[in-house]
């Protein structure tokens, strides 16, 4: 009979590695990335070619929007699924630490959002072809996209964790996420403000809830520590609260 | 092996599981019979480290569940009761991911799948995705990881359930073929099934264990009351007294 092998990393590739399959055993995985890098792609060159600047810029702006809607789409069933086919019961009661079957998931998803970003490396390679572009303008615009992404994957999951459906899971990842945005924007929030101006909500909003003005940073082509931690920390507690809330909802 | 002290669970108002206790000894086949609702899937998700129970100690194989839930997964081979697949997997990649999870590799991971896909009769189906399977194909893929890492403790919750009465008696024999060595406590609720592979018998009714008896001691009650094996249990499950503290007579009055 069976020795005791406690699975260590392992048991994060592996669960990383099931939930990718799962991603490209359905259509999910090529239809996100297509309709994303289409997307992605098509709304930059009609900006490039009436700006006509050799620069990425307009393709960062345009990021966060577009993924406060496409990550939620790769979250959704990350934790939603596993309750609703009841395979939950199955992988938690496996060898492995619930912060690993967690960790595996979401490097799944960072795996798939790793392939939205290689589908606009033809617009760098094209810049570059064109004209001279900041290299460095663009490396840190990219760290900036992988670190908001990261840090919407693991929002993500740990609202699909929380809700047990995916539709509920993805709506409100999307308005959150759209929320977590738009209160960056400078003319949002001076909307806010004017409604009651007293408060200050809309200032508020922007300075200590939205991930813009973190994000902006990198799109400016500043790696700020204090932006870079903004992103780790709170990555790694929305992971943290996923396997607290998996633990927790054990029926 | 199984080791299980005054183990309640509360749901709320709700007392699932009543102080239950019982110790399975390696080498048992011990059938668990209770009607819908009973406990009994509820106590064996306990068992299972799936969940954590309200009071009480579980030991299985000598780690408490609550204390050391990764050594107790090592040593447990567990069938839930909805017998839940990843259901976009073909079969063969299903039982590796299993295998592997469970610490197998290389030749002993393809011996052991092997192994398994023939004694649960698992050739025709390996290559196909498992929402392609039958009911009885999807019960036996579950049966088959559960055994996959050749635990020494085996939970099953209804594990002959959706499989048709051919494959209920080669399952009956392979689950015999097994028990040597090993503790095996599977749940059901047809009598018929329990009789067949274990000598002893737990029954549950409302959360609480109501009988812990060899199947030769509800036998001799059936026999001195007159009755069958069938009316027997029944009569223990309406009674709601534990079988033993009553004279044979009474529980069938």
């Amino acid at each position: 009979m069976s020795a005791l092998r406690p699975r260590k990393s392992g048991g994060v590739l592996l669960i990383a590695g099931r939930e990718l399959s799962a991603y490209f055993d359905s259509s999910i995985a090529y239809v996100y990335t297509i309709a994303f890098v289409l997307l992605a792609n098509s709304i930059f060159m009609n900006e490039f070619f009436l700006v006509g600047t050799v620069d990425m810029t307009a393709f960062f702006d345009l990021m966060p929007l577009l993924l406060a809607f496409f990550l939620p789409a790769i979250t959704m069933r990350l934790w939603a699924e596993e309750r609703r086919q009841r395979t939950i019961e199955v992988l938690l009661t496996l060898p492995i630490r619930t912060i690993q079957a967690v960790l595996g998931k979401y490097l799944a998803a960072l795996g798939l959002f790793g392939l939205f970003l290689v589908g606009s490396l033809p617009i760098p390679i094209m810049l570059f072809a064109l004209g001279d572009p900041d290299p460095g303008l663009i490396a840190s615009g990219y760290l900036g996209l992988v670190l908001f992404g990261a840090l919407f994957l693991a929002f993500g999951a740990f609202l699909s964790a929380l809700s047990g459906d995916q539709i509920v899971a993805f709506v409100v990842s999307t308005v959150l996420g759209f929320a977590l945005v738009l209160s960056g924007n400078d003319q949002v929030t001076a909307v806010i403000d004017g409604l009651a101006p007293e408060l200050a909500i809309g200032t508020f909003l922007h300075e200590s809830v939205s991930v813009l003005p973190h994000y902006d940073t990198f799109v400016r082509g500043a790696i700020d520590l204090s932006s870079l931690f903004f992103f780790g920390v709170l990555s790694a507690l929305f992971l943290w609260a996923n396997a607290l809330v998996l633990d927790a909802n054990r029926e | 092996m199984i080791r299980v002290e005054n183990v309640s669970k509360r749901y709320g108002s709700t007392l699932a599981v009543d102080s239950v206790s019982f110790e399975i000894a390696a080498g048992e086949i011990v059938g668990f019979l209770g009607p819908n609702g009973a406990g009994k899937s509820t106590l064996l998700k306990m068992m299972s480290t799936w969940l954590p129970p309200t009071s009480g100690k579980i030991e299985i194989a000598g780690h408490d569940v609550t204390k050391d839930p990764l050594l107790v997964r090592h040593q447990l081979g567990y069938l839930p009761e909805h017998n839940a697949l990843y259901d976009g997997m073909r079969v063969d990649r299903y039982l590796s991911f299993i295998g592997k999870a469970r610490g197998l590799s290389g030749s002993e991971l393809a011996d052991r799948i092997a192994w398994a896909v023939d004694k649960c009769s698992l050739q025709a189906v390996t290559k196909k995705l498992v929402r392609q399977c039958s009911k009885g194909y999807r019960q036996r893929i579950g049966v088959a990881s559960a055994l996959l890492h050749d635990p020494p403790v085996i939970l099953l919750d209804e594990p002959t359930h959706g499989l048709d009465p051919l494959q209920v008696v080669a399952f009956r024999d392979f689950l015999l073929g097994l028990s040597e060595g090993r503790a095996i406590f599977f749940s059901s609720h047809i009598l018929a099934e329990v009789v067949a592979i274990s000598e002893r018998i737990l029954i549950i009714n409302h959360g609480k264990l109501l009988c812990d008896a060899p199947l030769s001691a509800l036998e001799e009650s059936a026999r001195v009351n007159g009755g069958d094996l069938e009316r027997t249990v029944l009569e223990i499950v309406k009674s709601e007294r534990r079988f033993g503290d009553a004279a044979p007579e009474e529980v069938l009055a």
